[in-house]
């Protein structure tokens, strides 16, 4: 159990950064009301981006940037796929995501595999998080503000605000109007196919934001990175919808919901591997109960826990 | 009232789990159970491994026999395998680092990287890694990593690669080098090994194709212009060795591979490696390292001990070649 206790800032910072991925989700699955798959393929495309860039001596933020903006690449191949021709979202999402797998190795020079050299202590003090850091600021050998929860914690408060602007904004209430009711929404004079579009970058751009994040604080990239990506994100969206549905109303504290709810998931994953509750192996299938079973768990609510409606229900109508 | 059934789904989520926990691994409860005895210091291993696989899982059994056979009770593993998700390393390694092991045997390079990643303190040694620069994305590699990183590697010796091609084509004149260009690993030994026939007098040609759609072609290329062709360590010549032995032997071009499961498919001889042995060569390492006789930012990285010179008996036969002494034929199944 102290195994656990001293592993958690670890895990909390892990969880912390995919949090920011299912914030992604979050905004296509919640507000645009699509299951986006292509975040499976965008998470590597940012992270692979980030490694490239940075090992070329490219400033970090401009990486950052660029792992951004090739996320809202592939966002956009989605959406284009979705809207202009007419292909069901699920399936979009699934080609470009395929197509990625390419693009992602092409982006590595054709390896499946490609490292940070943290073992340069020049090259570990520029990254802006490290699971080294953990440690590092566990015995005192770096100062607070670089451990990974704050740092990454900072991301995501600031992605957060900025996206609780964004959605107050007319375009903004407009994409929760497509999502909402497309066909209202279009009965309003609302462009949807621009909107789904543009929701699409904006998840995959933050999916490979990431990304990026992740390459840099486990130290490379590699083209299986974002595989169940998808159902990760969505585990965190559920866990935080089903513990704090009752408390937060506020869109930015959903975000927020969303990222703890990211935080719980790899506690959780970390309890497991701590305590050895089960074989590692049994990760991924233990990940698709949990969301399989928070999936079903409001659907079982509606159908048999419901009361049986009263009489004189038609006065309500 | 819908508080309660929240309650109610978390507890079932925490049943199926708990319940999930019952196909859990015996090993890791031997292995706690095996703690405190004796009266020396008692070493905590952490072992993390990318994928469960064949090759992986001897090098790992190799490395625990090793360190049981040193330190019998007084050694106690952490077995943990991350199902060939990369990120879980990460998580595994943090686990380690937390719970403050004593080493740590990370197992493929995904584990390695992580591991190195986690902890700048803590010894690592990794194993079933071909080339470490690449791995740890380090330029102009020395042998050394120079930090508390340090292992083995699974490449047979590219020098005593050349040396069995003399061995068994000595009047050949060029040797045509057939790779995947998509495949850096492949690259490096190509140009590695190349250097090696040229100094013994071969003239080498590099034949690189992009994937199985052109692999064919090329190789009938290489197979019309060279006496022998050899072939790294290709992960897409290993999944279409047919298509070389397709070519090569109706040619009665002898093809020499860098890896058994190859040369099994289409090659006439091999060094072969043995992965449980590479799994000792790091349980010897990190034996050292425990015992403080070494010091691990000292330490090179160290290949296989030894290898088992093979051949192919279906292919010789046909080719009419006689292996020379001290070759093993390949277990057909």
């Amino acid at each position: 159990m102290l195994d656990f206790l001293n592993a958690l800032p670890g895990a909390v910072s892990q969880g912390l950064i995919w949090g920011i991925m299912a914030i992604g989700v979050y905004l296509t699955y919640k507000i645009l009301d699509i299951a986006d798959l292509t975040v499976d393929g965008s998470f590597c495309t940012g992270g692979a981006m980030f490694v490239v860039l940075f090992s070329q001596g490219v400033n970090i933020w401009l990486a950052l940037l660029a792992a951004v903006g090739a996320g809202m690449l592939a966002g956009l191949v989605t959406g284009l796929l979705h809207t202009v021709c007419g292909i069901p979202a699920i399936l979009a999402g699934i080609l470009t995501q395929l197509g990625l797998w390419s693009v992602n190795l092409a982006i590595m020079s054709m390896k499946a595999n490609v490292a940070l050299n943290i073992i340069n202590p020049d090259v570990l003090n520029r990254l802006l998080v490290s699971l080294r850091f953990v440690q590092d600021v566990g015995n005192g050998a770096r100062p607070f503000y670089q451990h990974p929860i704050f740092v990454v914690g900072i991301f995501t408060l600031v992605i957060i605000g900025v996206l609780y602007w964004f959605f107050g904004t007319e375009l903004g209430c407009s994409i929760r109007a497509t999502g909402a009711n497309q066909a209202m929404a279009r009965a309003q004079g609302i462009n949807t196919r621009r909107n789904q579009v543009l929701g699409l970058m904006i998840s995959n751009g933050l999916v490979a934001l990431s990304g990026a994040l992740l390459s840099q604080y486990q130290g490379f990239a590699d083209a299986n990175m974002g595989r169940g990506a998808i159902v990760i994100g969505l585990a965190a969206v559920i866990i935080g919808e089903v513990i704090f549905a009752k408390v937060f109303h506020n869109f930015g504290l959903k975000l927020l919901a969303v990222s703890i709810g990211a935080i719980l998931y790899y506690m959780v994953v970390q309890l497991v591997l701590s305590l050895k509750l089960m074989d590692s192996n049994y990760l991924k299938l233990l990940s698709a109960v949990v969301v399989a079973i928070f999936l079903s768990v409001p659907y079982w609510k509606g159908k048999y826990f419901s009361k049986p409606v009263k009489r004189g229900g038609v006065s309500r109508a | 009232m819908k508080m309660r059934w929240k309650a109610g789904a978390a507890l079932l989520a925490l049943t199926m789990a708990v319940g999930l926990a019952g196909c859990g691994n015996q090993s890791a409860q031997q292995t706690q159970s095996g703690t405190q005895q004796g009266d020396g210091k008692t070493y905590t291993v952490g072992i993390v491994q990318l994928t469960p696989h064949e090759a992986l899982d001897q090098a790992t059994q190799g490395f625990q026999d090793t360190l049981k056979e040193e330190f019998g009770e007084q050694v106690v593993f952490d077995y943990q395998n991350a199902a060939n998700d990369p990120a879980t390393c990460s998580t595994i390694a943090n686990g380690f680092v937390s719970a403050g092991v004593d080493l740590i045997m990370a197992n493929a390079s995904s584990a390695v990287q992580a591991a190195a990643s986690a902890t700048g303190t803590i010894p690592v040694l990794g194993t079933s890694v071909t080339e470490y620069g690449v791995a740890l994305g380090i330029e102009n590699f020395s042998g050394t990593v120079g930090t508390n990183v340090s292992g083995t590697s699974d490449l047979a010796p590219l020098d005593q690669q050349a040396a069995m091609i003399q061995e068994w084509c000595p009047d050949a004149k060029s040797v045509g080098l057939l790779f995947c260009s998509a495949e850096p690993n492949s690259q490096y030994q190509v140009d590695t090994v190349q250097a090696f026939l040229e100094k013994l007098g071969y003239t080498c040609t590099q034949y690189a194709f992009s994937d199985s759609n052109d692999m064919a072609a090329v190789t009938q290329t290489a197979a019309d212009n060279s006496d022998v062709i050899y072939v790294p360590t290709d992960n897409t010549v290993a999944s279409n060795a047919s298509i070389v032995d397709n070519i090569c032997r109706p040619a009665k071009i002898p093809v020499f591979a860098g890896e058994q499961g190859i040369c099994a498919g289409c090659g006439v001889a091999t060094l072969s490696i043995s992965y449980y042995d590479l799994g000792v060569t790091t349980g010897q390492m990190a034996i050292k390292i425990l015992k403080g006789e070494a010091d691990i930012s000292q330490m090179p990285i160290e290949y296989a001990p030894q290898f088992t010179k093979m051949y192919n008996q279906a292919i010789c036969d046909d080719l009419g070649l006689t292996p020379p002494e001290g070759y093993t034929p390949i277990p057909t199944e």
